[in-house]
């Protein structure tokens, strides 16, 4: 039985504004193995993206727990969240937000840099760093600046930034939102190559045809998750006819729900 | 609705408002004041030599016979248009002393004592009130001799000359048009004409102590000059322009003023322009949905160019109020001795104001043209259009083997030259600046400066002025040194006794007649002393010029002057040329052995004092303790100390140097301030996904240190390497106008290179840390929130 790389339980998160009380999170519990991909989906305003911050350590929680590898990380001090951010976790945006003064292979580099959680040396980060870039076919973009590479390219890069530290979950919000249709594609199947080879990610999405790459899918309504869609055919299966029909599932099961 | 996005924009960038409001209040304030100053300081040697009355040439005679010895030339000379004559008794500090008898010091080596009612031109008390009265018993002074002997009005001096003494209540100070400045070295007392009759009444006194002060008004100066070599007894002559040259120092602080004026101008100008574009460029997403909703460039334009109106208009009223007060308390500092005056100066004020507007407006109206450049493009891209993007990165981290603050800090300003040029021209501007002044001070304050008071460097300088009236020829002098010899010798310091006499004689060059300041050694080689061109005149017949005789006179290397040494006239070649401070320049150095004349002398410098037993400092601290207790009325200097004494504004400059420093320091925390914060604006998202990453705060907050760091650390860098030679190009035309040019500053490594570039460099890393902190307030889960 694989085990679970973050166990979430009862996780409450409650915004105060104007003394008024939202609460966003209402008792949500659910976990993810080790090499799982789970998509979190619901309506605007449902709380995906409070979600993803708060069980990533990025957000505090107001209640509950989060067990990233058997670690409760909502009782954690700013300072051991980031390591655990910079050696332990990727994150992936819709926004692909880069350092605007850096190319592109040196916004890879800066988080590996940055770690100590190994002890390459500079060349052998920067030669990672290249393997990656490689690897999501953008090697030849490597000493561009961030203005001139498309945005499926910058989404690419993104996703080798979030894998330099070699993370053991990966945080994923709307990675293809900003994108279109073919380089979403493109970012997706990069993204399920990544699963395939072990890094468990969690991934907050609108298009049920990304969330359909997934393993499983959680729906979430005003703050609880409220269904639980777990993929009968294996995500092994890369066939198109089987991709449509996963697709067809997911979009019924999602109906049912409300969508 | 162009207010209610006003409105949010000033809500929004408060901080960034509120420190460009600063520098607008500022700048009006410098530049209203500035202007006044300027104009006031400008005219203010002739407001004031108007207002005294003083005339376009001024001669003083001095000792037996000086009283009526300018008659003949005022009668006959056809140049004399009118003249003004006063009569004074003259005496030295050994005259004055105290109710109780105690000692008084001076650094002026002549007293002249005169009646109120015998003065020809006006003198002003603190008020700039002219002096019309002065009761029976009372005694006005003129110049710093009341605050250099820490004495009140009410307190009681005694005059006493030749036995005769009088026991006078002070009344105050006096602003005094011809002797007001240190630089003139006279204290003038003004007695009630009872109380001088005194004296005159006494046949010695007025045989022996009494002398003219003469105002010529002309149209000729130069046949004035060559008049008056036929008089005698002749103590001092100068035109007004020479006169008006002795308050050079007070000018010079006015100028730093300006200068400092002109700085903080041009620097909130930098600042200013940097924060519109700045403004301009992170709007560009709202500029973008003005357009796509149809709003014109005119319209768009108007909400900022209105926005810097306002802050010009409300920050330039407060300049203006701010700038009177101000401006008073710089013009106080210059016209402790000078009457100035200006009827426009409210006027001026006004129009320094108005001038900051019209300059901010135009500068807004400028880098608002970007606007016509944004497109409804830009609400989506957030200003990056295509015809914008540029190559922004320079380094690369793979190959820069440095931790990432530092990288990502030096590779931000080689991406942003012109944004952090900005930081480093301010901040090397105003740190030169100090530097400059630092330099300035050091060498004031130091005997670098020796040479040019035309004396050769010894152990000690001794004032000693008892006997000085009564020296009749050198032959007296140099017994009177022996004598000094043999007492100190017999104390245990044996020492080589050396001066340097001035006198006044006629000299002739090319068919015209001039009286010129000469200075002879006695017990030195005219060969001790520096010269700029040619050689030391090597016997009696050799003289050296400075370039001001030259110019006066004509003469150069190689010429002939014939000087008249009372009864023996002497042919003398001009063989070099030097500098001096004395007497503004116009002074001829005689060969040791030219003839000596006594009834021509006009001045003593210091006896200088060389121990021929080569003590070490300690000594020689220590005698001059012991020197200064075995004759009362001393004042023993060191050489350093001598040269603080004749340039007698090196601490009021040292003055202008501290709040200069404390100027800088406040622009420095000023512009670190608005920068930082508007960087941590622009840089939001980055700082946001930085952190998401897992950096920490403290990587985030030594990123924006270092940037600060460097840059201050570029700009120090090259304040230090530039201060030496710019000291040289800026403050050397400054102390030429005295007589020296080639100036050997006093460059102290440790103040240049080390203190105030450490103090720089401090001030803008605790004021960038500071202000960095505020990245503490983004969180990584900001990264939802941003645009």
């Amino acid at each position: 039985m694989m085990e679970a790389v973050l166990k979430v339980n009862d996780l409450c998160k409650t915004y105060v504004v104007n003394k008024r009380q939202n609460n966003v999170l209402k008792n949500v519990s659910f976990d993810i193995k080790d090499g799982e991909m789970v998509a979190v989906m619901g309506p605007s305003g449902s709380g995906k993206s409070t979600l993803l911050y708060t069980v990533s350590g990025m957000d505090k929680s107001t209640g509950g727990e989060v067990l990233f590898c058997g670690r409760d990380i909502t009782k954690l001090g700013s300072k051991e969240l980031s390591k655990l951010r910079l050696d332990e976790m990727g994150f992936i945006f819709q926004q692909m937000y880069m350092m605007k003064n850096l190319t592109i292979l040196d916004n890879i580099l800066l988080p590996a840099m940055e770690s100590k959680k190994t002890k390459e040396s500079r060349k052998e980060k920067t030669e990672r760093g290249e393997a990656l870039m490689r690897k999501l076919g953008i090697i030849e973009v490597s000493d561009n600046d961030i203005n001139e590479v498309s945005g499926g390219q910058l989404q690419r890069a993104c996703i080798c930034r979030s894998m330099i530290n070699k993370p053991k979950l990966l945080f994923a919000d709307e990675p293809t939102g900003a994108l279109n249709r073919a380089a979403s594609n493109e970012v997706m199947d990069e993204l399920v190559k990544l699963n395939k080879e072990g890094t468990a990610i969690l991934m907050v999405t609108h298009d049920p045809r990304v969330a359909a790459k997934c393993d499983r899918v959680l729906y979430i309504v005003d703050g609880h998750i409220v269904g639980e869609y777990i993929s009968s055919e294996g995500k092994d299966s890369d066939k198109e006819t089987d991709e449509k029909e996963r697709e067809r599932k997911l979009n019924s099961w999602l109906m049912e729900l409300g969508w | 609705m162009l207010f209610r996005i006003l409105k949010r924009d000033l809500k929004r960038k408060k901080t960034m408002n509120v420190i460009l409001f600063l520098f607008i209040v500022l700048a009006a304030m410098f530049v209203a004041s500035g202007i006044n100053n300027v104009v006031t300081v400008m005219n203010g040697t002739e407001y004031f030599f108007d207002k005294a009355g003083m005339g376009d040439y001024v001669i003083i005679t001095m000792g037996e016979g000086a009283v009526g010895a300018l008659d003949d030339m005022l009668q006959n000379e056809s140049a004399v248009k009118s003249y003004r004559k006063e009569c004074g008794v003259y005496g030295t500090i050994d005259n004055v002393k105290a109710k109780d008898g105690s000692v008084l010091k001076s650094n002026n080596t002549a007293f002249v004592f005169q009646s109120i009612d015998d003065l020809t031109i006006n003198l002003f008390d603190d008020e700039n009130e002219k002096i019309t009265k002065i009761d029976k018993g009372h005694v006005i002074i003129t110049g710093s001799f009341m605050k250099d002997n820490n004495l009140k009005e009410g307190d009681e001096i005694v005059i006493e000359i030749c036995g005769v003494d009088l026991s006078l209540i002070l009344d105050g100070t006096a602003k005094d048009a011809l002797f007001g400045s240190d630089f003139m070295g006279n204290t003038r007392f003004l007695l009630n004409d009872e109380d001088i009759q005194v004296f005159l009444d006494n046949e010695e006194i007025y045989t022996h102590y009494t002398g003219e002060i003469c105002y010529i008004d002309t149209d000729d100066v130069l046949a004035i000059s060559r008049a008056e070599s036929d008089a005698s007894n002749i103590a001092f002559s100068g035109a007004r322009s020479m006169l008006k040259m002795t308050y050079i120092m007070e000018l010079i602080m006015a100028f730093i003023v300006l200068i400092l004026s002109v700085c903080l101008i041009v620097v909130s100008m930098v600042v200013l322009k940097f924060t519109i574009t700045f403004t301009i460029s992170e709007e560009f997403r709202e500029i973008g949905v003005m357009k796509a909703i149809g709003i014109s460039n005119g319209r768009i334009r108007s909400l900022y160019i209105t926005k810097y109106f306002m802050m010009a208009l409300l920050g330039s009223v407060f300049g203006f109020f701010f700038s009177i007060p101000f401006g008073g308390l710089m013009l106080g500092m210059v016209s402790e001795k000078m009457v100035l005056g200006n009827e426009n100066a409210l006027f001026l004020n006004l129009i320094g104001a108005l001038l900051v507007i019209l300059v901010i407006i135009l500068f807004a109206y400028n880098c608002t043209k970007k606007v016509k450049k944004a497109t409804p493009v830009d609400a989506i891209r957030s200003g990056e259009t295509d015809e914008r993007y540029r190559k922004k990165s320079v380094l690369k981290l793979h190959k820069f083997p440095v931790g990432n603050s530092f990288f990502m800090a030096l590779n931000d300003i080689l991406s942003s030259p012109k944004r952090f040029l900005t930081i480093i021209s301010v901040f090397t501007v105003f740190t030169l600046f100090v530097l400059m002044l630092v330099n300035t001070t050091n060498t004031m304050k130091s005997d670098k400066l020796i040479s040019a008071f035309g004396v050769t460097k010894t152990d000690l300088y001794f004032v000693y002025t008892s006997g000085y009236m009564n020296l009749s020829d050198k032959e007296d002098m140099l017994e009177t040194m022996n004598k000094f010899e043999e007492e100190l010798s017999e104390a245990g310091m044996p020492a080589e006794l050396c001066v340097d006499v001035q006198y006044n004689y006629p000299i002739s060059f090319e068919g015209y007649d001039y009286m010129l300041a000469c200075q002879q050694g006695v017990n030195t080689r005219a060969s001790d002393y520096k010269y700029m061109e040619g050689s030391a005149p090597k016997n009696k017949n050799e003289i050296a010029i400075t370039p001001q005789i030259s110019e006066i006179t004509g003469a150069k290397i190689g010429d002939t002057m014939t000087i008249h040494f009372g009864d023996t006239d002497l042919d003398c070649m001009v063989v070099a040329y030097y500098e001096t401070m004395n007497i503004l320049g116009e002074v001829v150095r005689l060969h040791e052995d030219a003839p000596v004349d006594f009834e021509f002398k006009s001045a003593t410098l210091p006896y200088q004092i060389k121990f021929t037993d080569s003590p070490d400092e300690e000594v020689i601290t220590e005698r001059k303790e012991r020197i200064s207790e075995m004759y009362e009325n001393s004042d023993v200097m060191t050489a350093t100390e001598y040269c603080i004494s004749c340039v007698a504004v090196a601490d009021a400059v040292e003055g202008v140097q501290h709040g200069l420093l404390l100027v800088t320091i406040i622009v420095i925390i000023l512009v670190t301030i608005l920068m930082e914060k508007s960087f941590i604006t622009s840089e939001k998202s980055e700082i946001a996904i930085l952190k998401a990453m897992g950096f920490k705060d403290f990587t985030i907050i030594k990123w924006h240190v270092l940037r600060f760091f460097i840059v201050a650390l570029i700009a120090v860098i090259l304040a230090a390497a530039l201060s030496t030679p710019m000291t040289d190009l800026c403050i050397s035309p400054v102390f030429g106008m005295m007589g020296a040019s080639e100036i050997d500053y006093n460059i102290k490594p440790l103040e240049i290179f080390l203190i105030y570039p450490g103090i720089v460099l401090a001030v803008t890393v605790f004021v960038s840390w500071l202000v960095s902190l505020g990245t503490r307030s983004i969180k990584s889960s900001d990264t939802a929130d941003i645009e």
